[in-house]
């Protein structure tokens, strides 16, 4: 029994070797991003309100490619990834994910968060939790969409989980170069999203083992 | 008609929150911020807009002046400002009927205004002027309505004694029979008055887990909110008032605060025995705060220990508290609760005998909050009070508050 399931197990990492190692097309390029603005972030207004707030992380973009892709299992849960909060701000304050995929909220801070959304693809709050909390508040987003995150403790903090119906995303450095790799061939929509106001689109035709250049300027596809 | 017109407009707004979800109130938000091109300077806009309705079974107890039910809205405008690290500034001004809901017809009121200084790069030391909440008690730092879970304030900070600030009682007996009267809104005296926006200076700071915070203020804490600005009351005989705070951990807030100050308004000095002046009669007041919360559930108490030195009667003390829990039901629902007690102490009553001074009270709080958006919430409050007296006031008080928030 033990050793069908060993031969099993191989076979599947063979076809899956098989299938990412060649005939698979990469996209790079860059996205114009927009100038790190200072974020109004006043001190508290009463005696008694504690914090020091930490400068936000800079602007970058998500890049994904839409398309018909083969469906993936239902239900399945894509792995966790994680939004801390440090510095009274969130890290990252854009986090790209799959549908389906688990997110942790750990508190790095010495006092409570409070962390909340009231996005229509994911509507939660996780209450007051501090910073030796185990297990850390864990939320699953399965609907896509831009699920905008906020404290209730702290106003000013501002997040972002761009939950994606697409296994192929990135997110660009700071500069706004980005490279996604492991594509399938064929026709699809790049798009590029930095916030509400700034989101571009780009048919692409993706041939085997080509890399094709994009960049993503300042007018909206 | 004004009232007519709130509602409509507030509807519309809720309508529209629904409909169109929050986007289009985020982006106003943005909006309502301006910066220099290097963020040395910030200033950002910020308000609520409340309108309130109070159904009382008998005249309104507490802080409320209407004799019937009635309609409150109220705008408030907040304005955040910000020059460099060190500088800092705040406004709040207000559109209402009043101070306390039901005061006026309409009025228009700059209640805060401060100007902060942060030497150093880290908050261990704050300086401010200006006219702001006081630093006594833990209620003030969440006493606007979209942080407090219920819609009227503790016990402690709205239920009148039987002083007052202008009048000065004979004797004890007239002290005595002042509590057998309906309660004069006008003129008597609470603990401490709501938030206290008296006009002053104050230093305050965080160090790890402790803070600190004193200020020197123009008017005692129970001083009415026409005695706050400062051309209202001189600053002859001011009020000192500190809290130290220590933070065990972020589940945990323990506070002590202390004031101590003249209570009396410059209209009772004639009335004073010969050679004496405002000034030699204080309010003492002792406050011990405490809050706990986690996930979902968060608490506050508080304990008062007040002493009012009355001309021609000695000192009449007063105790108060109050336990609160608010707990998130769902995403979008809470309850909270909230118990209140207020204990006279005696004074002499003339014939060998002690009788207290004021007429002991107990309330509850219910109350249900509904957040619609990031910018919408409701909350509707059942309170049910008794006093150890024939004449009550406001047994039953049901309140609903809508308020949106930009």
């Amino acid at each position: 029994m033990k050793r069908r399931f060993v031969i099993k197990s191989l076979c599947i990492a063979l076809l899956l070797a098989g299938n990412t190692g060649r005939g698979q097309a990469v996209i790079e390029g860059k996205v114009t991003l927009p100038r790190p603005e200072p974020v109004i972030s006043p001190p508290p207004r009463y005696a008694g309100q504690v914090g020091e707030i930490a400068p936000p992380d800079p602007p970058v973009a998500v890049v994904y490619l839409e398309g018909e892709f083969p469906p993936a299992p239902t239900n399945h849960i894509h792995g966790t990834n994680e939004v801390l909060q440090l510095g009274m701000q969130f890290h990252p304050a854009v986090l790209p994910i799959q549908v389906n995929t688990a997110v942790e909220f750990p508190n790095r801070d010495d006092f409570y968060h409070n962390v909340f959304s009231y996005s229509k693809p994911k509507r939660f709050d996780l209450g007051r939790y501090r910073k030796d909390d185990r297990p850390p508040p864990v939320e699953i987003f399965d609907k896509p969409g831009v699920v905008k995150l906020y404290c209730e403790i702290h106003q000013h903090m501002r997040g972002v989980i761009l939950v994606l119906d697409t296994p192929y995303f990135t997110r660009t450095q700071t500069n706004g170069l980005y490279r996604l790799e492991n594509l399938p061939a064929g026709n699809y929509r790049l798009k590029a999203w930095i916030d509400d106001r700034h989101a571009y689109e780009k048919p692409v035709t993706l041939e085997p083992d080509k890399v094709l250049h994009v960049d993503f300027g300042t007018n909206p596809g | 008609m004004n009232t007519k017109i709130a509602t409509v407009g507030l509807a519309l707004v809720l309508f529209e929150a629904e409909l169109h979800g929050q986007e289009w109130m985020d982006r106003a938000e943005q909006r309502l911020g301006i910066k220099s091109a290097n963020g040395l300077f910030q200033s950002q806009l910020s308000g609520l807009f409340d309108l309130e309705g109070y159904y009382v079974d008998q005249r309104p107890p507490g802080l409320l002046f209407e004799d019937e039910s009635f309609v409150n809205p109220r705008l408030t405008f907040f304005l955040d400002s910000k020059l460099g690290p060190h500088f800092y500034s705040f406004v709040q001004a207000r559109l209402d009927r009043g101070f306390d809901p039901g005061e006026k017809d309409f009025d228009a009121r700059l209640d805060e205004y401060l100007l902060r200084w942060t030497p150093g790069d880290s908050s261990v030391l704050n300086l401010q002027v200006g006219k702001f909440a006081t630093v006594v008690g833990s209620w003030v730092q969440r006493h606007d309505s979209w942080q407090n879970p219920l819609i009227t304030a503790p016990l402690p900070y709205e239920n009148l004694t039987p002083l007052s600030d202008g009048d000065v009682p004979d004797s004890a007996a007239e002290l005595l029979a002042w509590r057998r009267l309906p309660d004069n809104k006008d003129e008597w005296l609470p603990i401490i008055w709501g938030p206290v926006y008296a006009t002053g200076g104050s230093v305050f700071g965080t160090y790890e887990k402790f803070d600190y915070a004193f200020e020197l203020k123009n008017a005692g804490i129970s001083s009415h909110p026409y005695a706050w600005g400062l051309s209202d009351t001189p600053w002859r005989y001011p009020t000192f008032s500190g809290r130290l705070g220590v933070r065990p951990s972020p589940a945990w807030n323990h506070g002590l605060s202390f004031s101590i100050g003249p209570y009396l308004s410059s209209d009772a000095a004639s009335s004073l025995p010969p050679g004496r002046n405002i000034g030699d009669y204080n309010q003492l007041t002792l406050d011990y705060d405490v809050s706990y919360s986690h996930r979902h559930l968060q608490l506050w108490g508080e304990v008062f220990l007040s002493r009012f030195e009355v001309p021609n009667v000695g000192n009449a003390d007063v105790a108060a508290y109050y336990l609160e829990a608010r707990y998130k039901l769902t995403t979008a629902l809470y309850a909270a609760a909230r118990w209140n007690q207020e204990l006279f102490g005696t004074i002499q009553d003339g014939t060998g005998g002690r009788d207290p001074w004021g007429n002991d009270m107990y309330r509850i709080d219910l109350a249900l909050g509904y957040r619609f958006t990031r910018h919408v919430r409701a909350k509707l409050q059942y309170s049910f009070g008794h006093r150890t007296a024939h004449l009550q006031q406001g047994e039953q008080l049901a309140a609903a508050q809508v308020t949106v928030k930009f």
